[in-house]
This record gives C-alpha cells, sequence and structure tokens, in this order.
C-alpha cells in the first residue's frame, strides 16, 4: 500500500506536467508552435516509423561500443590511479584534457582522420571516460578506512584492500557514474554522426530533418534519443538502487584521515608529476598525430600550434581574432558555471527535502540531457533570442545534470545515524542540513566543481556555435569553414589549456577548504 | 556509409527495374575494374542526381571505375578527404579550395564544376521580401558560418557596408525564417522555397550570383598526384557522370521517385522536395558546352568574384584539358 502511494505522487504529477505540454503544444502557445504537442510528436513518431529503425540501430551500435569501451578505460584507469597514487597526478592533465576536449572541435578531425563507425564511438567514449574515471576514484578513496586497516592489521596488502574493502564501497559510486555516462555516449555518437556525412544514424536524420522545418520531427528524434539513453539511465539507477543499501556505512568513521597521503614523496618527486602531468597531453596530442599518419596541412602538433600563432605570416590576425574571441567567451562562461552550479546544488538539497518533486522532475531533466541539441537550438532560439540568455540557459543545461547526480550521491551517502543523532536533538529539517548533511557532502560538492568547469566552457561554446555567432564557438566553426586548420586545433587546444586551469584552481581552494574540515579530497 | 557498386546493390536497382538489360555487362566488368573513391559534400540529396544515376545504370562500370561513393555532413571538409588520400575526388566550394591553393600550398586543381552558377542566394518571405542587396539593410539574415565570406562580398561588390546588415549564424532549420525571427537566411534557392512552402508560406529568393558574386559551386577537385596517376579515370569518372547528369535532365521528376528506397532512403526528406530541388537545379548545372564545363570567361568571372574577397585565384588553379577528352 505505502509502495503504490509512493510511486502514485511523481506519476500524477508526470501525467501533470504531460498534459500542460500537450495543451501548450496544440495551441501553439511556445514560440509559435515550434514546440508541438505530445500528441503530434507521437503522431510523427508513427508516420516515421518505417525510417527509425536502421537510425536507432546505428546509433545504438556506435554508443554502445563507445559506452563499453569508455567504461572499462573509466573503471581500469581508476583503479590504477588508486593503487598508485602517484599515477593520478601525472596523468591529471591528461584526464582533464580528454574531459575537457570540446566535442565539436574533435568531430571533424576524428572524422577525417578515422573511417566508418570509429569516429562516432571514439566520442561516445570520450564523453563516458572521465566522468566514470572520477567516479571510480572517489568511490574508492572514499570507502571506510576502518575495515580497510582491519585487514591490514590481518597482513592483508593493497590488492586485497582494494578487492573486499574499496570495490564494495565503490560501487554505488562507479554506478553513478555509468548513469551519467549513459546519456553523454548517446550524445556523443549523434553529434559525430550528425557531423560525420554518414548515411545512418540518428545524428544524420536529424541533420535531413533540420531542413523540413518540422518540429514534430525534430522533436520525435529528441524523444528517440532520450528514451535510449533514458533506459540506460534506468538500468544503472537501479543497480544502484539496489547496492547502495548493502555498501553504506551504518555508523560513522570519527577518524581523521592523514594528510592526502603525500607522507612518502620528496618534493623532488612530486615536481617532476607535476611536470609529466602538463607534458603527457601534449604528448598524446603528438603521438596521435605521429600514429594516424594524418598529412601535415590538416594536423597541427603542438609546435606546429605554436609556429601558426607566433611565427606565421597570418600570426598577428589570428591572435587579435583569438583574444577577441576569448574576451567574448570567458566572462559568460564564469556566470553559466555559478548559475549551473547552484542550480544543482539546490536541485540535491531539495531532492532530500521533497523526494517526490525529485523524481517528478528527473526525467525532464534527464530530456534536457539526451534532447540533442542541434535539435533543441531552434526552439531555444525562437524562446530566448541570440543574446546572453540563451547562452546561459544553454550552458546551465549542459552543466547541471552531472553536477546534480555527484552531489545527490554524496547527500545520500550521509550516514543515517548521523543524521537521526541531529534529529534527536530536536534540529529541525532545514537545521539537520545547515549541521550535517551540507558539510558532509563538500567532498562532493567539490568534486562536482570540478567535472562542471569544463562543461560550462562548452556549454558556451555551443551556444555560440549555434546561435550567438560571437566568441571561441563561432571562430572554431568560421576556421572549420575557411580550413583554417591551424586556428581549428588552436581554439582546441586553448579551450582544453583554459579549462585545466580552471580546474587546477577548485583543486587548490579544495585542497585548504577539505584540509580544515578534516575530509580526504574526492579525487 | 559507402556505396560501393556491388552485386546486391546492382540487383537491387535491377529489380527496381532500371535498365535490366544493360546492366549485366556493366557489372561483370566492374569486378576488374579499379577502385576510386568520391565524396560528395553534403548528405544524399538531389543535388548529386547524376551520380546515383550513373551508378545504378553501371556508367561508371562502363568507364573501368568501381566507383564508392561517400555522403558528407557539416563537419565534412571535402578538400581534407583527398588530403589524407581516403577519396579521389571531392566537389567543393571554390572559395575555400581556392583560398586552401594560394594561401596554404594546397596542391589542388579544379577540373570541372557541377554548378554553373552557385545556387546560394537570399532566401526570404514574400510577406517580407527581399528582393535585392539594398533591401537587406537594417535586417537580420542568418548565415552558415562557413558562406559569411561569400554574402560580405555580395555586400560589398552592391556598395554596402556589412555593418549595415545583422549576420547571425544559420542552423539549416528554415523554422527562424518561418516564424519571423530572422528576415532572411543563406541557402540553397534550390531547396528552401519548397520547405516554406510546405508550411503555408510562400517565399523569394534571389542568387548571389545574379548580383556580382559570378562563382561555381561543386567544383570537382583533385590532387596534384591523383590528376597524374589516374587520369585515365577521372576522364571517365566525368565522362560517366556527365551522362548520369544528361539522362537526369531529361525529365528531372523521373527519377529521385525511383530512389525512395534506395539513395534517398531515411534521409527525412521527402521525394517531392528531391523533385522540386532536381527541377530547380538544372538551369544552374547545364551548360552549353557539356555539363561540368570550364569555360574561359566563367573562369575569370569566378575568380574575379574571389577576388573581391581577397581569394587570389589565377587560372593555373584549373585544368580543363581532361573535359576535352572526354
Amino acid at each position: 500500500m505505502a509502495g503504490s502511494k509512493q510511486w502514485a505522487v511523481p506519476l500524477r504529477n508526470i501525467a501533470i506536467l504531460l498534459l500542460i505540454w500537450e495543451v501548450v503544444g496544440r495551441l501553439d502557445l511556445i514560440a509559435d508552435g515550434a514546440l508541438p504537442g505530445i500528441s503530434e510528436i507521437l503522431i510523427g513518431l508513427w508516420n516515421d516509423r518505417s525510417d527509425y529503425p536502421l537510425h536507432v540501430w546505428e546509433t545504438l551500435k556506435a554508443s554502445g561500443l563507445g559506452f563499453v569501451i569508455g567504461n572499462l578505460l573509466g573503471v581500469v584507469a581508476g583503479v590504477f590511479f588508486v593503487l598508485i597514487p602517484m599515477s593520478l597526478r601525472v596523468f591529471r592533465g591528461l584526464n582533464i584534457a580528454i574531459f575537457a576536449l570540446p566535442p565539436i572541435a574533435i568531430a571533424p578531425i576524428l572524422s577525417l582522420t578515422l573511417s566508418g563507425l570509429t569516429p562516432r564511438v571514439v566520442l561516445a567514449a570520450l564523453g563516458c571516460y572521465f566522468v566514470t574515471m572520477t567516479a571510480t576514484v572517489i568511490g574508492l578513496s572514499q570507502s571506510d578506512s576502518r575495515a580497510a586497516d582491519l585487514i591490514r592489521v590481518y597482513g592483508g596488502g593493497n590488492w586485497l584492500i582494494m578487492r573486499m574493502v574499496q570495490f564494495r564501497s565503490a560501487l554505488p559510486s562507479i554506478l553513478s557514474g555509468l548513469r551519467v555516462a549513459a546519456p553523454n555516449a548517446v550524445l556523443g555518437a549523434i553529434l559525430a554522426e550528425f557531423g560525420g556525412g554518414g548515411r545512418w544514424g540518428l545524428g544524420a536524420y536529424l541533420l535531413g530533418s533540420l531542413g523540413r522545418a518540422e518540429p514534430e520531427r525534430l522533436w520525435g528524434i529528441g524523444v528517440v534519443a532520450t528514451l535510449i539513453a533514458g533506459l540506460a539511465y534506468g538500468v544503472f539507477a537501479l543497480m544502484s538502487h539496489r547496492f547502495v543499501g548493502a555498501s553504506r556505512a551504518v555508523t560513522m568513521n570519527m577518524s581523521v584521515p592523514e594528510k592526502a597521503g603525500d607522507g612518502s614523496s620528496s618534493p623532488v618527486s612530486s615536481l617532476l608529476a607535476g611536470a609529466m602531468a602538463v607534458l603527457l597531453p601534449f604528448l598524446f596530442w603528438w603521438a596521435f598525430i605521429r600514429l594516424l599518419e594524418v598529412p601535415a596541412m590538416i594536423s597541427k602538433t603542438p609546435i606546429g600550434v605554436v609556429e601558426y600563432l607566433f611565427f606565421s605570416p597570418a600570426a598577428q590576425s589570428a591572435q587579435e581574432r583569438l583574444i577577441a574571441a576569448l574576451w567574448e567567451t570567458l566572462p559568460i562562461t564564469g556566470v553559466g558555471l555559478v548559475c549551473g552550479l547552484s542550480f544543482a546544488f539546490a536541485l540535491a538539497i531539495s531532492s532530500r527535502l521533497f523526494p517526490g518533486f525529485l523524481r517528478a522532475f528527473m526525467p525532464v531533466a534527464l530530456v534536457t540531457q539526451t534532447m540533442p541539441l542541434v535539435a533543441l537550438t531552434p526552439l531555444l532560439v525562437l524562446l530566448l533570442g541570440r543574446g546572453t540568455s540563451l547562452t546561459l540557459w544553454v550552458t546551465i543545461s549542459v552543466t547541471f545534470f552531472p553536477a546534480f547526480v555527484i552531489l545527490a550521491q554524496g547527500i545520500s551517502m550521509v550516514p543515517r545515524a548521523t543524521r537521526e543523532l541531529a534529529m534527536a536533538y530536536g534540529a529541525s529539517a532545514w537545521q539537520e542540513l545547515r549541521i550535517i548533511t551540507v558539510p558532509a557532502s563538500m567532498p562532493y560538492l567539490f568534486a562536482a566543481t570540478r567535472l562542471t568547469v569544463p562543461r560550462a566552457l562548452l556549454g558556451v561554446m555551443i551556444a555560440e556555435w549555434l546561435a550567438t555567432g560571437k566568441g571561441l564557438g563561432n571562430l572554431l566553426n568560421q576556421s572549420r569553414g575557411y580550413m583554417d586548420y591551424g586556428m581549428i586545433w588552436t581554439v582546441a587546444a586553448l579551450s582544453v589549456i583554459l579549462a585545466v586551469v580552471f580546474y587546477q584552481l577548485v583543486v587548490v581552494v579544495e585542497r585548504r577548504v577539505l584540509q580544515r574540515m578534516g575530509m580526504s579530497t574526492a579525487e | 556509409m559507402d556505396m560501393k557498386l556491388s552485386r546486391r546493390r546492382f540487383l537491387g536497382a535491377a529489380a527496381a527495374g532500371a535498365a535490366a538489360s544493360a546492366m549485366p555487362f556493366g557489372s561483370f566488368r566492374a569486378m576488374a575494374a579499379s577502385p576510386f573513391a568520391m565524396q560528395a559534400s553534403w548528405i544524399n540529396d538531389a543535388e548529386f542526381a547524376g551520380y546515383f544515376l550513373g551508378i545504378d545504370k553501371g556508367y561508371y562500370a562502363e568507364e573501368g571505375l568501381d566507383l564508392s561513393y561517400a555522403s558528407g555532413g557539416p563537419d565534412v571538409i571535402p578538400e581534407s578527404t583527398i588530403i589524407t588520400g581516403r577519396a579521389d575526388l571531392t566537389l567543393t566550394t571554390p572559395d575555400t579550395t581556392i583560398k586552401a591553393i594560394s594561401e596554404q600550398g594546397a596542391p589542388f586543381k579544379i577540373i570541372g564544376t557541377q554548378y554553373q552558377k552557385n545556387p546560394i542566394g537570399i532566401v526570404s518571405l514574400k510577406s517580407n521580401p527581399i528582393n535585392k542587396p539594398e533591401d537587406l539593410v537594417g535586417k537580420t539574415l542568418a548565415v552558415p558560418p562557413v558562406n559569411v565570406i561569400s554574402v560580405e562580398a555580395m555586400l560589398k561588390l552592391n556598395g554596402i557596408d556589412k555593418a549595415d546588415v545583422n549576420i547571425v549564424p544559420y542552423a539549416y532549420d528554415p523554422t527562424p525564417l518561418i516564424k519571423g525571427e530572422i528576415d532572411a537566411s543563406l541557402d540553397f534557392t534550390t531547396n528552401v522555397p519548397f520547405t516554406i512552402s510546405q508550411q503555408g508560406a510562400e517565399a523569394t529568393s534571389f542568387l548571389l550570383y545574379d548580383f556580382g558574386f559570378t562563382i561555381f559551386n561543386d567544383t570537382v577537385v583533385v590532387t596534384e598526384e591523383t590528376l597524374k596517376t589516374k587520369r585515365k579515370e577521372l576522364v571517365g569518372w566525368l565522362r560517366a557522370s556527365r551522362r548520369g547528369w544528361e539522362e537526369n535532365f531529361v525529365d528531372p521528376t523521373v527519377w529521385p521517385p525511383k530512389w525512395a528506397d534506395s539513395w534517398f532512403n531515411g534521409t527525412g526528406r521527402t521525394i517531392e522536395n528531391e523533385i522540386y530541388f532536381n527541377k530547380a537545379q538544372q538551369p544552374l548545372v547545364e551548360s552549353p558546352n557539356g555539363i561540368f564545363s570550364l569555360a574561359e570567361d566563367d573562369i575569370e568571372a569566378c575568380l574575379s568574384a574571389l577576388g573581391q574577397i581577397g581569394i587570389n585565384g589565377n587560372r593555373d588553379m584549373f585544368d580543363t584539358t581532361l573535359l576535352e577528352e572526354i
């Protein structure tokens, strides 16, 4: 009885939302009919039903393969990083670089250098790797140190601790990573399909359909993409739900973790690790080009970019365009980051206070994650124009979801006993949040911030590319049209470097705050 | 993605009733034919009708070519595919090609052109018509970022300050135009007006070509290396493609419906749209000197228009000798 009631409220809320959508869509209230009613979308889907199977199959193949490869790499890398903590610092630059790579910049390069399904698989895998790797590392490093101590006392080594303690405690975290990775894989594949010139795949279908001015079709494709991603999301959410109960600590660990585990490393070796972290992404960049044997005209090595930017005849004009673009892109990125993060935090907190609201909101949130932005943009432009508000909305929509998932996970991991302690002393729900839940989820807030920084930059660039015609996003797109390969590589490299610098800033603040609070960094 | 002239494809074409008697020889010869790859500049639509027809009827096979056809998309820079060797021949916009030759020393040669007149133009609604460049002053015009320099050139040629026109990115979707969020867009005039009419509005358009920006489009481009090593194949490709285009234009309404379940399957576009496209492009493709021809004064007009936007090409970038061998 209680179980069915628990589901009745969110179902009712969803039904109300769908009803409002239907009425608003049917009456063409939003942007003069750019948002069709649900029934109109469904009728469109039915009429186009013969088109879908092949497109869906192609997208499933690419995103599924990318999902498996990206997550496998993510988990393996995560375990490796926890077993050998120094490696995490050596690979940090590369990890962040992979995460911050703007898909819109590398899609043309991938479809140029790789053939067939590969560009799609690579883009899908890239969307999964970082999220899952981070989730794995967080999960493994947040395990209960008392259980690890027990194994050590009985003579067990790192590997045994990994197997018996850390893996178990990391499972919910890894599953929550997979949850975020699933829509990422679908979107990555669709983006590569959209640009790559293949015949099949939802992205290719979307491109052909864009010119028809039929919103029903665009929304139909979005709905199908959402269903695919939503199913994958649901599977991992369900698994995570089942596992989280079995691995949560019953009581709270009161011992303060030793200081970041850095005691063993000398200043020299940590300096070396830092240098490696900076060099490694460039090394990979260079190796990628060398291994694929892409002609030098198209592919620029790091040295090629420096040459282009400082010593070529086009250097001065390139610098001017780049600085002007940066000036347009950076301020709005900062604002978008703060907005996205605040939104995610407010949402995660309210998910504790009003669980019903969360369950009703979740499907809507998922739609914003899986609806390809190329399909959403016409609607957004009609609603919001081509100004700052559009850029902000796009940025919030690409940032809040991963941040929210991490935050919600952190909040749900707070041991019940601690919360009940506050309640027992008569604290209200708000007081309990302020005193227990929010401070306890600090490592997750920082992890979410780190995750959000590169995405904020990406969001702004996407909006610039698709709607406002300003900044780095537009510069990138224009350079693609002019075959200005030097600029394509420069913008891609610069956006990655910027993301890494911002990321590093967050890490510095994070270390200070968490150390003072006696918590370990969720790295 | 690649559409090879395979046995299955041949059987499919034969089953569709297309030239059943001529096919067996074509497909027989295809087995010993030399592989040849072409990269198109966009997704499968009527823009490439001549090639689809040539493939289906075995014209390439008759020339000893085993043609593989790759469709394009927004991220596919056609010239890049011939640099990397993924294609032997590609269709490009002459502005990017000539810019790449003159500024980056790219080893390209233009050996023909599909469109004598570039089909891109300014499309607007009859209810808010923009019939000439002057009408654009104070208006919002959506332009794919690739084409911004072309539009700016056309404005300059007509004495209009580009600062007087609000240029925003165009994302290949005519919805903002139909809803009045923008006043005009730059697109293929052979294509978009149909979509607009389907939405119950009426479109009007003019070609950039007719207002001084006299350039070709879908120029046939190869690398100098290919020109040296595969001359015979290139001439064969030009001959087969010309046959395909000529037959297609005998009645432009005939072929698109036949491709509903093959070339146009799943593109998300309608056959009526392709028929409209095919009819509209006929006067832009056909030439008294034969399809693909590069007449001297047309080359000159193309070069001088590009010179207006700082792209400095010369006659050496074109090689018209292959056309003479057809």
